[in-house]
């Protein structure tokens, strides 16, 4: 992402306009085929549950779409989607600064990081879905309960990234600076800090999809709304239909949020993302 | 003036005790280029980290100016064979020279004037804004010496700069370097294999034998002057003469790679 723009370097203008052309051909040809993509898709969709299969127990893309009008003219899918994404939002926001608080602290102090590893090694195998029902006593079925969940599955996988980010700024880098006469303080300020950032981020990619895998479960077990919730209503009253806009809306959501935090990381982050290779 | 004296380095490891060192002394000249030759596993980087004060001696003593070298400072400055990792990638060509200013705690106002006398010195001026993965293995080298020399140290000490470059860059960073070094009389070590570049650069060359136990086991004083021509039948000589010496070194090397 970086390097689609640090590439052009030609330095006539024409050579400049070229490459922007050359970019814009390139926008085009992916946005065709990801539309055709999209429509093969649901043509196959379409085809199925029209042909192959009963339509009750797979909906075509059609009949998803006349359920789904009504859903979100009233407003109430964006009522649901508003009360996931909150969830999402803090315990994903709360689970990341404290990873990666703790995660500094791991990755620069040896015995710290030994001492915690292996209790962390153990823990993280314990997936928020794993969590639901002593979650659900805890801290019963409000929403306390589901940041809890959301916090845990985020704070393992931006814990264990941000240490192997810290741990691994090159020594070369460093020593350098140690010798410009950086003190410890502005060795991990301004070059440790910095080396981890495309660890922290990537791992924080990974925790926001992770934590859309479980909200969904977290709502179906502990809630009264949500698209979850909606899920597990729809089920118990075999509306397939409207259980396939759920599904839809969880992909496109899903979708959505990854590509608006890629472009708040190129907009705010862009220059730490970028590796330099090995020459 | 960096005085080394009988100094000894032992690596304790879990695969047991490695003594890299022993014995080495030799003292620095103000303004020298010294070479340190040899092949590789000899412990001249060893030599080069103690020197930088990244590693502590075993036995023996460093100083610089007479003090006793015990850690990393700014008037030696270390220059890494992987400018990619030494560099910061998330700053670009005039920000990276200005990092050694902000270290340096000199006034913002002075930061222009330094930033131009270097990046011109090195060849960079036209790509300030560059960022180091826009830069050439050869441009990231320049940029390294230019922040080092913004850091305005006495000693460069150089870990097989150019090692990873391509002959034909690597030639010219060798004008480079000679050029900044006649202009700045910054002392220089520079670390080598490579007997050709050795000869090419140094006023003095330590041939180092092959550790364990590795010492400097001849300093060769090199008077041609420069440029130099490696045909130049005094130079022709003196490499000949370096490379009689670390011949049988080599075999060292190789039989006790073989032996492991």
């Amino acid at each position: 992402m970086v390097n689609a723009q640090h590439s052009l370097t030609s330095h006539s203008a024409e050579g400049r306009e070229r490459a922007r052309a050359g970019l814009q051909t390139q926008a085009v040809r992916a946005g065709l085929l990801t539309l055709s993509s999209l429509v093969v898709g649901l043509a196959i969709w379409q085809f199925l549950s029209s042909v192959l299969f009963n339509p009750f127990l797979i909906p075509p893309p059609s009949e998803v779409f006349r359920t789904a009008l009504p859903m979100l003219a009233s407003g109430e899918i964006f009522a649901d989607i508003g009360i996931s994404m909150s969830r999402i939002l803090v315990g994903f926001l709360s689970g990341s600064i404290a990873a990666i608080v703790i995660g500094v602290l791991l990755g620069r102090i040896r015995l710290l990081h030994d001492l915690l590893d292996p209790i962390i090694e153990l823990l993280r195998y314990l997936s928020p879905t794993a969590m639901i029902p002593i979650a659900v006593i805890w801290f019963g079925i409000g929403e306390l309960s589901k940041y809890f969940l959301i916090f845990w599955g985020t704070f393992f996988i931006v814990l264990i990234n941000t240490t192997a980010g810290v741990w691994r700024a090159p020594i070369a880098r460093q020593r350098a600076a140690e010798c410009l006469g950086a003190n410890h303080i502005q060795i991990f300020t301004l070059v440790v800090i910095p080396s981890a950032v495309p660890y922290i981020v990537t791992g924080m990619r990974v925790a926001m999809a992770s934590s859309f895998m479980s909200i969904i479960p977290a709502e179906i077990l502990a809630a009264d709304s949500g698209i979850g919730y909606l899920l597990q209503k729809s089920s118990m009253l075999l509306q397939t239909n409207r259980i396939f806009v759920a599904l839809v809306t969880i992909c496109v959501l899903g979708f959505f949020v990854d590509r608006v935090f890629r472009l708040l990381v190129e907009r705010v982050l862009a220059r730490y993302m970028s590796f330099v290779s090995q020459m | 003036m960096l005085r080394v004296h009988e100094v000894g380095k032992v690596f304790e490891s879990a695969r047991g005790r490695y003594v890299a060192l022993e014995g080495v002394s030799i003292t620095i000249k103000p303004g020298e280029f010294l070479c340190l030759l040899g092949p590789s596993g000899c412990g001249k980087s060893s030599l080069l980290n103690i020197l930088a004060g990244f590693e502590p001696v075993t036995s023996g003593t460093v100083t610089s100016g007479g003090k006793p070298v015990i850690r990393a400072e700014r008037e030696r400055v270390m220059f890494f064979q992987d400018a990619g990792s030494a560099l910061l990638p998330w700053l670009n060509v005039e920000e990276n020279v200005q990092f050694a200013l902000r270290l340096r705690k000199l006034p913002k106002a002075e930061w222009p004037a330094i930033v131009e006398t270097n990046l011109r010195l090195v060849n960079l001026d036209t790509h300030r804004s560059k960022f180091p993965a826009e830069l050439s293995g050869g441009m990231r080298q320049r940029l390294q010496i230019a922040r080092a020399l913004a850091a305005d140290p006495e000693v460069l000490l150089m870990d097989e700069p150019f090692a990873a470059l391509d002959a034909l860059t690597r030639r010219h960073m060798h004008q480079v370097l000679l050029d900044i070094w006649q202009r700045t009389r910054k002392t220089v070590v520079f670390v080598t294999h490579d007997i050709a570049e050795a000869i090419l650069l140094a006023d003095r060359v330590a041939v180092m034998s092959v550790g364990p136990r590795a010492a400097i086991s001849k300093v060769i004083e090199i008077e041609a002057p420069r440029p130099r021509d490696l045909t130049h039948p005094q130079v022709a000589q003196t490499f000949h003469e370096i490379e009689d010496l670390l011949e049988p070194e080599l075999q060292r090397s190789e039989g006790l790679a073989e032996a492991n």
